[in-house]
């Protein structure tokens, strides 16, 4: 967060320092004017960075099964905020809500902004993914 | 028991506990201890931020005289812009210990500080406008995780009103039309730029118009004083800036017109419409005289002031009477940087030339040259360079305008390998370190990925990269094109620098696994065949480690900047290895300290481990002024 706040300072000065604050790729892959929520059973954990990644299987409105790929924070930044591994791990294939701008080729994929644990629990991504 | 005793069991463990291939010592701690001591470090390291950072704001007048200021409390200060009547700065400050940001007025002539907003921890507040009459502030925030463009009085009286709630994120504000109708704002990412209008009519149902789109970034929008033209800047893909004007109405024939030739910053028009004001490349206020009827156009476009000496100020806002130019001065003063050696113990061997605006020296594998990055006012660029350190002959390797970082020389010193910073991407190339010949593409990763090179193996076969957090390795054989990465280094933590042993068996590399917010260097085997890491890790470093990761050209020793908490000095830190037959480390010791701010980079240490190179800070001459 501080980071984004001095480049943000940094955007003020220059055209040049603006660059600077586009150069991660999540605006590229994902749009974040196109959110979409997604429920169904969290199936995989991929706990690395830069991101992690989610796997769940969702349950279309045609009755089809339908993978989605969610991508997180670091696992930095969940660690900070007191959030482990374990606590996705535990929730293996038990019900789960993820709140995500989808991705631009509107592939089942998208950038986490907030994700309902089974127990209620919510994670906001935010402002890092918002 | 002897104090001497205790120490010689105190070293002895430390030392043990040194080699020993172990978990982070912090998770030894109880967790209240380690949330206690990452306050603490927090704190301090917000301290050091401030520090560095902090300013007040200060005006000068259309002959470059400075008239007023200092205003403000110490700050770090973001988007100040001067209300209409010209008596008030709104301005955003920084809160870091809250990591939030918020808009505040500033009375020019009383100094008095009334807060616009109040943000909520993690949430922020930028680009702030005036409302034409100067009742209002407008601004974007971040409320809950949602972007979206907020007013509230300038008094600080009365509720925030939201007046549109931006479904995507990080829109620019930018101007509120002088009928007080219209806002005007910006949305620029790697996919380009859209200039937008949105009519305050309407509420709460308001839509954006889309007044043009580009591949190329824009930001910065200023209606003319008639409303009838909307005055911008455009970044092009080679990171250079120029101000264009077009109608405001999406249907109106005619421009854009560009007014300038180079250009940083936002326009700026004078309220009666006849000039427009901006940041010449070489930071010169530059003026042009305009008209917007019956269309648009410009005449005379002349250099108002620059403030002199060798790092002019930059003009961050002019007043709608273009009698008022705002500066925020950089916190300790105009700076330049001398490039010196010091020896093991912190001696002065050698200065360098004259102080300029250097950063990032290296030093070449036979210790003859210095790679430096030389920024160039004029142009706003920053270049690569090398100078012989015998007769001080400086010999230019790059001449564009992209954004370099975390350059390497190969191990037979012949070429320099550089990230460079294009059309939101990090390319890798490479050039002739004899400033002969062009740059040569290495590798691309993932498009948009940071990847920044840390090391070249001795047999220079393979590129060592951090890719934001894990570190791959990149086969320098073969066509350029057809590389592949391998994922050397990728886990759950913050792995970064890897630089690899000269015998090219053991990696070291700086990694977050002990602590969140701190990196401790750690060293496991690396596989010359496959680029990949072996069994075994050793924790070399206990008290913290921010850059400058080198091992001695033995072997026998490796290098870093230890973190500091304390103040911006830099202490250089080393400890002695073995590597041969299995891998072994004594305890880390302080070689010298040097008083801060002074950056560290990989290539600061001579291959044997005898000379350090920094870029010192020295004061420059405090800015005069040039008339027109």
């Amino acid at each position: 967060m501080i980071r984004r706040i001095l480049i943000a300072f940094a955007f003020a000065l220059v055209p040049l320092a603006h660059q600077v604050m586009a150069h991660h790729n999540m605006t590229a892959i994902f749009d974040f004017n196109d959110r979409v929520t997604v429920t169904g059973t969290l199936s995989k954990v991929d706990w690395r960075n830069p991101h992690i990644y989610l796997t769940v299987d969702v349950k279309s409105a045609g009755g089809a099964m339908e993978t989605w790929q969610a991508e997180g924070p670091s696992p930095t930044w969940f660690r900070i905020r007191d959030i482990g591994k374990d606590d996705f791990a535990n929730s293996m294939g038990k019900s789960f809500e993820i709140e995500l701008s989808r991705a631009r080729d509107k592939t089942p994929m998208g950038l986490i902004r907030t994700i309902t644990l089974p127990g209620g629990r919510v994670v906001s991504a935010c402002p890092q993914n918002c | 028991m002897s104090n001497t005793y205790r120490k010689a069991i105190a070293f002895a463990v430390v030392a043990v506990c040194l080699a020993l291939p172990i978990r982070a010592s912090a998770q030894e701690l109880s967790k209240e201890a380690t949330d206690k001591a990452a306050a603490e470090a927090r704190a301090k390291r917000n301290a050091q931020t401030f520090e560095l950072n902090a300013s007040t704001i200060v005006f000068y007048d259309r002959t470059g005289k400075r008239i007023g200021g200092p205003l403000g409390e110490r700050a770090m200060y973001q988007g100040a812009i001067i209300s209409p009547d010209g008596s008030r700065v709104a301005v955003v400050k920084a809160d870091l210990p809250n990591e939030s940001a918020d808009v505040f007025v500033l009375d020019i002539k009383s100094g008095a500080i009334t807060r616009i907003t109040t943000s909520a921890r993690t949430e922020f507040v930028q680009a702030p406008i005036w409302s034409p009459d100067g009742s209002k502030v407008a601004y974007v925030a971040m409320r809950k995780g949602q972007e979206g463009i907020y007013m509230r009085p300038a008094s600080g009286q009365g509720a925030e009103e939201l007046v549109w709630k931006n479904p995507g994120a990080f829109i620019f504000l930018s101007d509120w039309s002088t009928d007080g109708k219209t806002l005007s704002f910006t949305f620029s990412d790697m996919k380009g730029g859209t200039l937008y209008t949105l009519p305050l009519a309407g509420a709460p149902d308001r839509k954006a118009t889309e007044i043009t789109k580009t591949e190329l970034q824009l930001f910065g929008s200023r209606f003319s004083p008639d409303g009838r033209f909307l005055a911008y800047t455009v970044v092009d893909k080679t990171n250079k800036g120029e101000i264009f004007v077009r109608p405001a109405d999406p249907a109106a024939s005619g421009g854009p017109w560009q007014v300038s030739d180079g250009a940083i910053g936002i326009p700026f028009w004078r309220r009666d419409g006849k000039e427009l004001y901006f940041l010449a490349r070489d930071r010169s206020v530059t003026v042009v005289d305009v008209t917007t009827a019956p269309s648009f156009s410009f005449t005379n476009r002349r250099v108002l002031f620059k403030t002199q000496g060798a790092v002019p100020e930059i003009v961050r806002a002019i007043s709608a009477d273009g009698e008022r130019f705002l500066v925020v001065p950089p916190p300790r003063g105009p700076q330049l940087q001398q490039l010196t050696i010091f020896d093991r113990t912190g001696s002065v061997l050698q200065k360098i030339g004259e102080p300029g605006l250097y950063s990032q020296p290296s030093f070449s594998p036979d210790g003859t040259r210095l790679l430096v990055v030389k920024n160039d006012i004029q142009s706003a660029q920053a270049d690569y360079w090398t100078i012989e350190l015998a007769s001080g002959t400086p010999t230019r390797l790059t001449n564009d305008t992209f954004g370099k970082q975390a350059a390497l020389w190969s191990p037979d010193g012949k070429h320099i390998y550089y990230s460079s910073f294009r059309n939101g991407d990090f390319p890798i190339y490479r050039r002739l370190s004899d400033g002969t010949g062009g740059e040569e593409f290495v590798f691309q990763y993932t498009p948009g990925a940071f990847l920044g090179p840390s090391d070249i193996s001795p047999d220079g076969k393979w590129l060592i990269c951090d890719a934001g957090g894990y570190l791959i390795t990149v086969p320098l054989a073969g066509d350029a094109k057809s590389r592949k990465e391998v994922e050397t280094l990728r886990d759950e933590f913050l792995n970064t620098i890897g630089r690899l042993s000269p015998d090219g068996t053991f990696m070291a590399y700086r990694s977050d696994e002990a602590q969140p917010e701190r990196g401790e260097i750690y060293v496991r085997p690396f596989k010359a065949s496959s680029a990949e890491t072996g069994d075994g890790k050793w924790r070399l470093s206990k008290d913290g480690v921010v850059a400058m990761l080198h091992w001695r050209a033995d072997g026998k020793e490796v290098f870093w900047r230890g973190l500091n908490l304390e103040s911006n000095d830099l202490n250089v830190i080393s400890v002695e290895v073995t590597t041969s037959p299995t891998f072994s480390v004594g305890t880390p010791k302080q070689l010298f300290k040097l008083p801060g701010p002074i950056a560290g980079n990989l290539g600061n240490i001579s291959r044997d481990g005898q000379r350090f190179v920094f870029a010192v800070n020295v004061s420059a001459p405090a800015p005069t002024t040039a008339p027109r």
